[in-house]
């Protein structure tokens, strides 16, 4: 069983600490409840990343949850990365984005399984892959959605 | 999601330039690996080279435009080089928008001029980024590439971040490693003939996919350089460039284009295409020209696909087709349209746009014949048009211009 990357995790927690914004705080509740939730304007029609109003009419912002489903529309393998992530020699992680079913398009890491979220097999990849959420308990304030294959 | 878009006036856009908006004189220093010398140090030698260039001295500017710094942290970038340089200015201002700062800059330049603040407006960008930059200025730099919350924490690069898009572009028109190569062995083979390339031996395909993957698609061969050096470019009216030493060459044509900020936000390859495009398309528009009459491409090429989606979105190639189009050879000096004469971002040296700008106007003098300095000649026999552009962010925010040895005719 793959070990948790530690160093990574706690970069990750201390990362979204540091760049999140208000606005984005009901989406970190909801991770928090294994919850994929989505900013949506009056239309009922999802957007990201959030914003405090819907982006191009300025309308009021509710929440809806998301499957969690959806396909790989694109994906880079990365051999090098930020602290915390693949170094020269290292196994890579591998960044996608991930077009979810209710039509919004998010970035994420492609992971394994939801045992310690080791990163994916790069011959496992590929566009039009479909894909689900698994959320991954980064600290007791962050729990990122990551995606995994869909057998 | 709706956006709201606003369209620039081409007519007006025409009527300014129609003035007589032009470069006058261009500078570029060493650039590499300069562990001696300082952000301003730079600029201001990039400042000394373009005045004797214009043949004029720093008591003829009016006009102070410059960019930013990842080295010399200020919120005033134009007035603490000023101050450093010993120049008040009547009109000064910092643009910054990534890679795109350069063509904005000269758009700047025309504006200020245009609107009577300024007639001689010296643009300048550089800095000591390779030998000056700390590890934490650089994580700091990438990081403002990515939207923070939700795309930086799972540790997207400025590289991969292009790889999202390259592999998609690649995987919809089934476009081989070696197109991407391609672009890479032709700016070798120009930067080779550049006094000041950073890189100067001419590499094949074959060398760059041996070379290490970053980020797939991408070599390290793929990417543009980090480096130290400084450029700059003299933006007056023709009637004061004729008491000036150089040839004038006119800017006939301005556009931009945008399609997102951050690369989870572009829609598709071809809203991205068209978002960039727009800028080379409009440009085009305003100088009355199509891309048929084009002699030179001074295109950015932050990583070896940035080129290709731009030629496509600029109309001179069809969807798909540049990568074929550099691997026939159309790119090269000799072929149909060559493009990054002096090697580009990838091989001659990176200070955003400002040295395609600077080559533009040298091929459009005639004077890109480096034979002299040590270089070698990549002069594009009789080059009367050039268009030139940079884009910021990841395939974002893209600003071109249009460039000519003519008056503008439209």
């Amino acid at each position: 069983m793959a070990e948790r990357n530690e160093a990574r995790t706690n970069w990750q927690a201390a990362q979204i600490k540091d760049g999140s914004r208000p606005e984005g705080r009901p989406f970190w509740e909801g991770t928090k409840e294994g919850k994929f939730l989505l900013p949506v304007g009056p239309d009922g029609k999802a957007f990201w990343y959030p914003r405090a109003f819907v982006p191009g009419t300025l309308d009021e912002v509710s929440w809806k949850e998301s499957k969690g489903e959806g396909t790989v529309y694109t994906y880079s393998v990365h051999y090098l990365g930020p602290p915390g992530f693949s170094k020269k020699g290292d196994a890579p992680h591998v960044i996608a984005l991930v077009d979810l079913d209710e039509g919004v398009r998010v970035m994420t890491n492609l992971v394994k399984d939801e045992e310690n979220f080791p990163d994916i097999d790069i011959d496992q990849v590929r566009i039009g892959q479909r894909v689900r959420v698994v959320f991954d308990e980064l600290s007791e304030e962050y729990t990122l959605p990551r995606f995994t294959i869909v057998d | 999601m709706s956006v709201r878009e606003a369209t620039p006036d081409v007519a007006e856009a025409r009527r300014m330039l129609k003035k007589g908006i032009v470069i006058a004189g261009v500078g570029e220093t060493e650039q590499g690996i300069l562990p001696d010398r300082g952000s301003f140090d730079l600029l201001s030698e990039a400042t000394k080279l373009t005045l004797d260039d214009a043949g004029i001295t720093l008591a003829d500017v009016d006009g102070m435009v410059t960019a930013f710094s990842f080295v010399e942290h200020t919120l005033m970038h134009a007035t603490t080089f000023c101050d450093y340089l010993g120049f008040r200015p009547g009109y000064f201002a910092s643009v910054a928008v990534g890679g795109a700062t350069a063509p904005l800059m000269a758009v700047q330049a025309a504006l200020a001029i245009d609107a009577g603040l300024a007639e001689v407006v010296l643009c300048v960008r550089g800095d000591n980024t390779r030998s000056g930059i700390s590890s934490s200025g650089m994580i700091a730099q990438a990081r403002e590439m990515t939207q923070g919350e939700f795309e930086w924490p799972y540790g997207v690069t400025t590289i991969g971040g292009y790889g999202l898009l390259a592999q998609r572009y690649m995987h919809e028109y089934n476009v081989p490693q070696e197109a991407l190569a391609a672009v890479v062995a032709t700016q070798s083979e120009h930067g080779a003939l550049k006094w000041n390339a950073m890189l100067r031996e001419a590499v094949t395909i074959e060398d760059v996919l041996a070379s290490r993957m970053i980020a797939t698609p991408f070599h390290v061969l793929d990417c543009s350089l980090v480096n130290d050096g400084a450029a700059a470019f003299l933006v007056t009216t023709a009637d004061r460039a004729k008491s000036m030493k150089s040839k004038p060459v006119y800017i006939t044509g301005i556009g931009e284009g945008y399609s997102h900020q951050y690369i989870s936000q572009a829609q598709s390859v071809d809203s991205v295409r068209d978002g960039l495009g727009r800028a080379g398309r409009r440009a085009m528009e305003v100088a009355g020209i199509t891309p048929a009459d084009l002699d030179v491409a001074e295109i950015y090429d932050s990583f070896s696909f940035t080129p290709l989606i731009a030629l496509e979105g600029f109309g001179v190639c069809g969807k798909g087709e540049a990568g074929d189009w550099v691997l026939e050879g159309n790119a090269k000096l000799g072929g149909t349209l060559p493009m990054n004469t002096a090697g580009g971002l990838i091989r001659q040296a990176h200070l955003g746009a400002m040295h395609h700008i600077v080559e533009a106007a040298l091929q459009l003098r005639g004077e890109a014949d480096d034979t002299a300095r040590g270089g070698g000649n990549h002069q594009v026999p009789g080059a009367k048009l050039a268009i030139t552009n940079g884009s910021g962010g990841i395939l974002a925010a893209t600003s071109a211009i249009v460039l000519s040895s003519e008056p503008p005719s439209a």
